[in-house]
């Protein structure tokens, strides 16, 4: 198919789905992804922290999920983080994925004070699931390190 | 009700939808502002009816442009049903007959049903569904629980098994709420009781606005059956 044909269908094959739904929600319980990041002084360098991309809080009130209801944007990007880190994981438009995933991480890490002895950042993807009765964590995801410095952020 | 008034609500409902979820994208990145603000403009227009049918023409080609974005829904399955509704409101507007207007608006209360039957059926053929064990998974280790304290209902599985065939008996029997008017009333609010729940339990505040906006096309549909 020629590019810009191509570019016309794009869109639309993304739409399909949409408009013939499958309504399958929650029909298998799939591996959960955790976004886990590290900054690194150097691009092979394997003495990082791992920390995890926005721990949830131990308590949210009643007050706060009813606010929530109107204003919740941190958590519903959190979930666009969610899909991207199982499109990753899938295969399924890994670039775009990536990219996203190291901006909304950079975005975070833009309002800490910044490390200039570690200025390579690196995520992973670690997926949570049940095996007989016990929880099983797999690095399934590590990709190559970015200065952070040149994610834009914008 | 006549499909002119249920249209109309489902528009005001929408609009009202686009521009919360819009609202949020402000805090993003810049192509996303560019994008929001753009839908937020134009949900504005769809909200005081002016200048019909185009403003949502224009929603319904700025939402390919945010799927190019985002390489898909930025939120799955509640915006997936935006696009529905929006595409369905779309195509009833610019129909050029009132049965190809009935037809579009129609497949919307259609999938509505669909929506609540066909997720009721994908869980109950699932032996870990009917055993709650499915439930336990979502509060165990899924990323939907908006605190960690929520995912103590996991060791509670008698109390989930009870829910899980809660949602999946409400889910199968919510088409049968289509024979009468008052069961669909009461089908609806134990629905949106239920998009209530996940959105308070599991973040999920998009799906219970989305699926609100539209509950009049589904009111329609079923006087215009039955």
């Amino acid at each position: 198919m020629p590019p810009r044909v191509q570019a016309l269908v794009a869109p639309l094959k993304l739409l399909a789905p949409a408009l013939v739904p499958s309504w399958n929600f929650f029909d298998v319980i799939a591996p959960a992804p955790r976004v886990e990041y590290a900054l690194l002084a150097s691009p092979g360098d394997t003495g990082g922290i791992w920390r995890v991309f926005r721990p949830r809080p131990e308590r949210v009130s009643l007050a706060r999920m009813a606010r929530r209801l109107l204003w919740n944007p941190r958590w519903n990007q959190s979930l666009f983080v969610m899909s991207c880190a199982e499109r990753l994981a899938e295969d399924r438009t890994p670039e775009h994925s990536e990219t996203e995933l190291f901006r909304r991480i950079a975005a975070d890490l833009a309002a800490e004070p910044a490390d200039a002895t570690r200025p390579w950042l690196c995520f992973r993807l670690v997926f949570v699931h049940r095996e007989g009765e016990a929880l099983t964590e797999e690095v399934m995801v590590q990709p190559a390190p970015r200065r952070l410095a040149e994610i834009d952020i914008r | 009700m006549s499909l002119e008034l249920a249209r109309r609500l489902v528009e005001i409902l929408l609009a009202l939808a686009l521009i919360q979820q819009s609202l949020e994208h402000l805090r993003g990145f810049r192509d996303e502002r560019i994008l929001f603000g753009a839908r937020i403009g134009l949900a504005i227009l769809v909200l005081a009816g002016v200048a019909g049918p185009w403003p949502l023409v224009g929603l319904a080609g700025l939402s390919l442009l945010i799927l190019h974005r985002f390489q898909g829904p930025y939120n799955g399955g509640s915006d997936r049903m935006g696009l529905l509704i929006l595409w369905c409101l779309t195509l009833s507007r610019l129909s050029p007959t009132p049965m190809l207007a009935e037809l579009a608006f129609g497949y919307l209360g259609a999938q509505l049903t669909l929506s609540y039957f066909i997720s009721g059926w994908v869980k109950v053929v699932n032996p870990d569904w009917r055993s709650g064990r499915a439930l336990r998974d979502v509060f165990q280790f899924s990323a939907y629980p908006v605190a960690e304290g929520l995912r103590a209902f996991a060791d509670r599985p008698r109390l989930l098994r009870a829910m899980s065939w809660g949602v999946m008996g409400f889910e199968l029997a919510f088409p049968l709420t289509l024979l009468w008017t008052p069961a669909l009333v009461a089908g609806l609010v134990v629905a949106g009781t239920f998009h209530l729940a996940n959105a308070c339990l599991f973040g999920l505040n998009r799906f219970f606005w989305t699926w609100l906006s539209a509950y009049p096309a589904i009111l329609w549909l079923q006087g215009r059956i039955f």
